[in-house]
């Protein structure tokens, strides 16, 4: 495979789980077990493609696009169908074909009432195929196609399968992210005429840097901020998160936090800061300031929860939070810890949400206080397990929560473009305040492991029989368990694919 | 051939293979992985060994090897390497040497645990992070050491993770010392911020220290990121006030107190600020600093022993007042002082708790009140431990004599500097050493002298929950113990070697070793010797005392150590008074009511532990985790959430609104009402075609005059 001229290959990985949603439609939906391994199939090969993919990667110019695909679409609006890859993309695009996989593997097993793999599983492929879509996409209209095609499939995964409470989160999730992503695309709609290139091109319009007044690109990031905060989420739109969260399947919220939160992250390193530099500028306080509320804050409702679904889907406010400050530091070492929190989020949460699940399955709650403690003794490895990842969440050096927290600290201390000049002060409280985060973050993780792993069971539990993990576990969640270690001990498995990419960036903003 | 030095990295990755080799197979080993534990270790040893009389031999000899580890963007790169020199020769040694000493004697004192593998792994993944932070050649790695030894300790102090004491003593510990890493944190981020002009690789050592030497790095950076840092070692060296982890993390197995609590992790604070010496001796402000809090914890620290009937909290607030001493020297330029006790701390420390593991093993019970009558059935445990006693008390020619006479001394240089808190840490030191000599006699007397009392406490004053967990089960299981024994060999022979290191360390820092090599030529680095302090021309000039180049003190070095009499003559008396008094108050056995709690308010500030732990948990803790969550998910689900629903349903209503009014009202009422107009009239006009043909012609002629009447009026 060839980066130059295999354009062929990413239009190939990104059409597969849509395909084999279409072909699963021929499968009877009596065949249980059929549809099951056929979605692991799927899911596996297009893994293996993108696998494939990354490993003919040009890693020497990760800062130009491979695999390119840029054809006219709709001529009528200038749109075209222009798809490709570097080193900001890959690590996510990569992300979005592995969790599908493991959900796959893990749904052969676990599959939440009322059942029904069919749709369930389509429903996830074509989940797949938008996600990863927005991720590869550098024209602007099919960008926000992929970024509307994901809510579709979300909705009716939190609807048909979720908790108790599944019909209002699955709307409020909806209609949320779909109220920020209308004034996303009014913002389109106005850097596409007001740059009078008659292009919907990413890279064009990142390379004209500075379209419009200072003014226009305040209003025109505004606007963006407002689709992208809302999907990220920060502080103060992140409600509809726990709602979702809470209710949908595990498989949902693996993908939800693993994937889609990245997208709003992505978007704004991806589109708002390159084409509106100046107006990212003018946000970049506001961002960081929102961003450490989020950290400070997230942490704390932690502290108050008692539903372990419900905690971990509040850190994802907190751990996003540190994605934001390094966006907000407006330099390169901010942008690539952010990033590399996107990618750990991805990976630690979403592990997370699988243990969650499983947590779910064996105890029919989860609620802290109903558990009682003792899992470690119960059932010790899946314990073992879940010490392993809360420790990686709460930022311990040597696994993957570390690199994005601290790099987003340490370059929020020297923020770019000038910012250090005005707001150096500003930016050191900053710091020390997503510092004292962290410390909340320990704190809740290890008053949660206390009073869910350690001490003896409760009468209720002391005599149950639970399973501890089991086979079909392992296989799914062993490739995340590694790479938790992985990115922690090589973070250049990430910081070197993204590097040249992120220079690149923030060359064509003016930094 | 190449220099020893380039092996270095062996040292570290030793025990990490041995941590993941037990972990993996351990459980399938004869010895459950501790032999795995004790060879990686013993080999380590070895290399350190080799390692420490290469640089020991060669003062001055210096190696750093790196690689990028990871680019970090802008051009940055974070490096993974090792700086070998003095420093970490001494720290290499010291950690492999009582790691090993702590591993053999684990296999005596753990056997038959449920956990013991699990424990071998650990406490060879903690020999690993501390030897990462020792070897590391830039701040961000140490951190990763720093981060990671924490952590071990967490799980170690919560070793015993059923009983919810221990559970709440390892989260004490690792929040209480992550707090301190929030300055440690940021303090390592601004320093570096510092470099950024200057260099590629903003977190190196050298570079930061060469920086901050030439002038290179502003005050203000050096200020600011240093006393972060030093909020750091607070935390993690037991300095007040966020001591408070440091007794309770007594929960965990005797052993790993001596390892992590005594010898080792609680140093890694000194050993930071040692690395960092040049870069904190251009500010008398840091400095002063860093000797104040040195001094309160080393006097005010030592003191809380004396309420102590514990052993292993009376050898935790020793161990805060010891690392005190280590503090205050830092900040009163006695760098090689501070890290000479360092050395010499961690054997005489660690042979005290190993002998107290010794003791709590033979007689079911931590409490010291519980003992008593010792020393004939436990020959070599009251030996040694005597002679741990001994050095830690100061006395002279043990190892601890040298080292503490080295930090008063240099004390008297600072003072004779201008700076008061010179004075300080020479006349506190002694009172601080004769409240050290009392405690640890008093401690001597109870446990050594008189009767076997053996009785188990069951009203103990301070909670017997710092107890082991194994003592305190054995102690339920058999409340009428045989009469306690010498333990065996595998505890034995570790309190030997200790002993003997605990006599003998410290003479290779004693005025007996004039020439170098000595222990202050073997640590001192190039910049150290080079290094001046800036401020000390125009702060001793202005403060009108001895002028700098008057004394020896404007280097950093104090040259080798001499005799001070009339110090040694002041140590032996505060010895043999602290001596005398504990023997005239526990020499005959236990009293009535100890006198250590009959000093009025003084014993209830004591027995509060100064109200420390208390307003920690009831001004920190409990408004953050019960209040300050609780409001802060109120605000999300009423407030926040509520603006969303409430916009939700503000857009509902509208929805409403317009179509009930002005869907169905105006616009469809239009249309209806069009519709119904229609019917309404037809309605009226369907009567007037009433087939009545008298009507008809009627409204034929009203008509007809009507349009008359209407022709008529227009004309």
């Amino acid at each position: 495979m060839d980066p130059n001229t295999a354009g062929w290959a990413l239009v190939a990985a990104l059409l597969l789980p849509v395909a084999g949603a279409v072909a699963m439609l021929l499968i009877p939906a009596e065949a249980d077990r059929t549809i099951r391994r056929f979605a692991v199939v799927v899911t596996g090969v297009a893994f293996a493609l993108v696998a494939a993919l990354t490993a003919a990667f040009d890693y020497g110019r990760s800062g130009e696009l491979q695999f390119v695909t840029d054809v006219p679409w709709i001529p009528a609006i200038d749109a075209r169908f222009h798809l490709g890859i570097d080193g900001i993309s890959l690590p996510l695009f990569f992300l979005s074909f592995l969790l599908p996989f493991l959900s796959a593997i893990y749904t052969t097993k676990h599959l939440p009432e009322p059942g029904k793999p069919k749709a369930f599983l389509g429903l996830m492929l074509l989940l797949q195929t938008g996600m990863a879509g927005t991720f590869v996409a550098f024209d602007l209209i099919l960008f926000f196609i992929f970024f509307e095609l994901v809510l579709v499939p979300m909705f009716f995964m939190i609807g048909m399968w979720g908790g108790p409470r599944r019909d209002y989160a699955s709307v409020k999730f909806f209609l949320y992210t779909l109220f920020g992503s209308i004034f996303m695309l009014v913002s389109f709609l106005a850097v596409y005429f007001q740059s009078g290139l008659r292009s919907w091109d990413i890279v064009e319009l990142s390379q004209a840097a500075g379209i419009g007044s200072v003014t226009f690109q305040t209003w025109a990031f505004l606007g963006m901020f407002l689709g992208f905060a809302i999907k990220v989420p920060m502080w103060p739109f992140h409600t509809w998160l726990p709602d979702a969260h809470t209710e949908a399947p595990t498989v949902g919220s693996v993908l939800l936090a693993g994937v889609l939160l990245k997208i709003g992250t992505y978007g704004f390193i991806r589109i708002a800061l390159p084409i509106l530099p100046d107006g990212a500028l003018r946000f970049a306080p506001v961002l960081g300031v929102l961003a450490v509320i989020g950290i400070v804050y997230g942490s704390l409702c932690c502290l108050a929860q008692t539903d372990v679904k419900r905690l971990i889907a509040f850190s994802s406010v907190g751990h996003m939070g540190f994605v934001m400050l390094g966006i907000a530091a407006m330099n390169e070492a901010g942008i690539q810890a952010a990033l590399f929190g996107n990618i750990a989020h991805g990976v630690i949460t979403g592990m997370l949400f699988f243990l969650a699940g499983s947590l779910h399955e064996r105890y029919h709650t989860r609620d802290i206080a109903v558990i009682g403690g003792g899992m470690l003794m119960k059932i010790p490895r899946y314990g073992v397990l879940l010490t392993y990842v809360a420790v990686a969440s709460l930022g311990l050096p040597g696994l993957a929560g570390f690199w994005g927290e601290f790099g987003a600290m340490w370059a929020a201390i020297s923020p770019g473009l000038g910012l250090s000049d005005t707001y150096g002060g500003l930016y050191l409280g900053l710091v020390v305040f997503a510092a004292i985060g962290t410390v909340l973050t320990a704190g809740y993780f290890l008053w949660m492991l206390q009073r869910v792993n350690l001490g003896r069971p409760s009468e209720k539990w002391a005599a149950a029989e639970l399973d501890d993990v089991m086979r079909v576990e392992w296989v799914a969640w062993a490739p995340l368990l590694l790479l938790i270690l992985a990115l922690g001990v090589f973070p250049r498995l990430v910081f070197g694919v993204q590097d040249a990419a992120v220079t690149a960036l923030l060359r064509s903003m003016g930094g | 051939m190449e220099s020893v030095l380039a092996l270095a990295w062996l040292v570290p990755v030793l025990p990490l293979a041995s941590a993941a080799v037990v972990a993996a197979t351990g459980k399938r080993l004869p010895w459950g992985g501790a032999e795995v534990g004790i060879l990686s270790v013993g080999a380590a040893l070895a290399l350190s060994a080799a390692i420490a009389w290469e640089t020991f031999t060669n003062p001055g000899e210096t190696l750093e090897r790196a690689f990028a580890w990871s680019p970090l963007g802008g051009g940055f790169v974070l490096e993974l390497g090792m700086l070998v020199d003095g420093l970490t020769a001494m720290m290499f040694l010291l950690v492999t040497l009582v790691s090993l000493m702590v591993h053999v004697y684990s296999r005596g004192y753990m056997e038959g645990e449920a956990r013991f593998t699990y424990y071998y792994a650990m406490l060879s993944l903690f020999t690993f992070s501390m030897l990462l932070l020792v070897i590391s050649n830039n701040t961000l790695q140490a951190v990763v050491g720093w981060e990671l030894v924490g952590l071990c300790s967490f799980l170690l102090i919560g070793f015993y993770w059923e009983e919810k004491s221990n559970q709440d003593a390892a989260n004490k510990a690792f929040l209480t010392t992550k707090f301190g890493d929030v300055g440690l944190i940021v303090g390592v981020i601004v320093l570096s911020a510092g470099m950024l002009g200057l260099s590629d690789t903003p977190f190196n050592f050298g570079e930061t220290i060469d920086a901050a030497v030439s002038g290179e790095l502003a005050t203000g950076t050096i200020v600011l990121g240093m006393l972060l840092i030093f909020v750091g070692c607070i935390s993690k060296s037991g300095q007040m006030p966020l001591h408070v982890w440091l007794p309770d993390a007594m929960a965990g197995p005797t052993p790993v107190s001596a390892l992590i609590h005594a010898a080792t992790m609680v140093t890694a604070g000194v050993f930071l600020l040692a690395r960092l010496f040049p870069v904190l001796a251009q500010s008398a402000l840091v400095m002063g600093v860093i000797a104040v809090v040195g001094i309160l914890t080393l006097f005010f620290g030592g003191l809380l022993a004396l309420v102590q009937d514990d052993i292993k909290k009376i050898l935790a607030y020793s161990t805060i007042s010891q690392l005190g001493y280590m503090v205050a020297a830092i900040g009163v330029g006695g760098y090689t002082a501070s890290i000479f006790h360092l050395f010499t701390h961690g054997f005489f420390k660690a042979l005290l708790f190993l002998g107290a593991g010794s003791l709590i093993h033979a007689v079911h019970s931590n409490d010291i009140s519980a003992m008593g009558g010792l020393r004939r059935p436990m020959p070599v445990t009251f030996w040694t431990f005597t002679i741990g006693s001994l050095a830690l008390a100061g006395f002279p020619m043990t190892a601890g004599f040298f080292s503490k006479d080295e930090i008063l001394v240099s004390g008297d240089l600072w003072a004779l500097n201008g700076f008061a808190t010179g004075t300080y840490v020479y006349w506190v030191g002694i009172a601080a050493a004769f409240v050290t000599t009392f405690y640890m006699a008093r401690a001597w007397f109870l446990i050594f002298t008189g009767e076997h009392r053996g009785a188990p406490h069951a009203a103990d004053a301070h909670g017997g929950h710092g107890a082991d967990h194994d003592a305190q089960a054995d102690a339920h299981a058999d409340a009428h113990h045989a009469a306690p024994n010498e333990s065996g060999r595998w505890m034995l022979v570790p309190l030997v070697v200790l002993a003997v290191l605990s006599l003998t360390a410290g003479l290779i820092g004693s005025p007996f070793l004039q020439d170098e090599p000595n222990f202050e030529a073997w640590t001192a680095t190039e910049v150290i010797e080079g290094t001046t302090y800036p401020f000390l021309a125009e702060y001793a000039a202005g403060a009108g005392v001895v002028a700098a180049e008057k004394g020896p003190s404007a280097k950093i070095l104090h040259g080798p150590p001499t005799w001070h009499l009339d110090l040694l003559g002041i140590v032996l008396a505060a010895f043999a008074g602290a001596v005398l008094l504990a023997w005239r108050l526990y020499g005959k056995g236990l009293p009535d009511e100890d006198p250590t709690l009959r000093m009025g308010p003084l014993s209830r500030a004591l027995v509060a532990k100064y109200g420390f732990d208390a307003a920690g948990y009831r001004y920190v803790v409990v408004p953050v985790r019960d209040r300050l969550s609780a409001w802060a998910t109120r605000v999300s689900n009423d407030v926040i959430d509520g603006v969303v629903g409430g916009t939700g349903a503000a857009a509902k209503r509208l929805a409403g609104v317009t179509y009930a009014t002005v869907d169905q009202g105006i616009i469809d009422g239009g249309v209806n009402g069009a519709a119904f107009s229609a019917a309404w009239w037809s309605a009226r006009l369907r009567r007037i075609q009433s087939g009545d043909v008298q009507r008809y012609a009627g409204a034929l002629v009203a008509g007809v005059v009507l349009l008359v009447l209407a022709f008529v009026a227009i004309r």
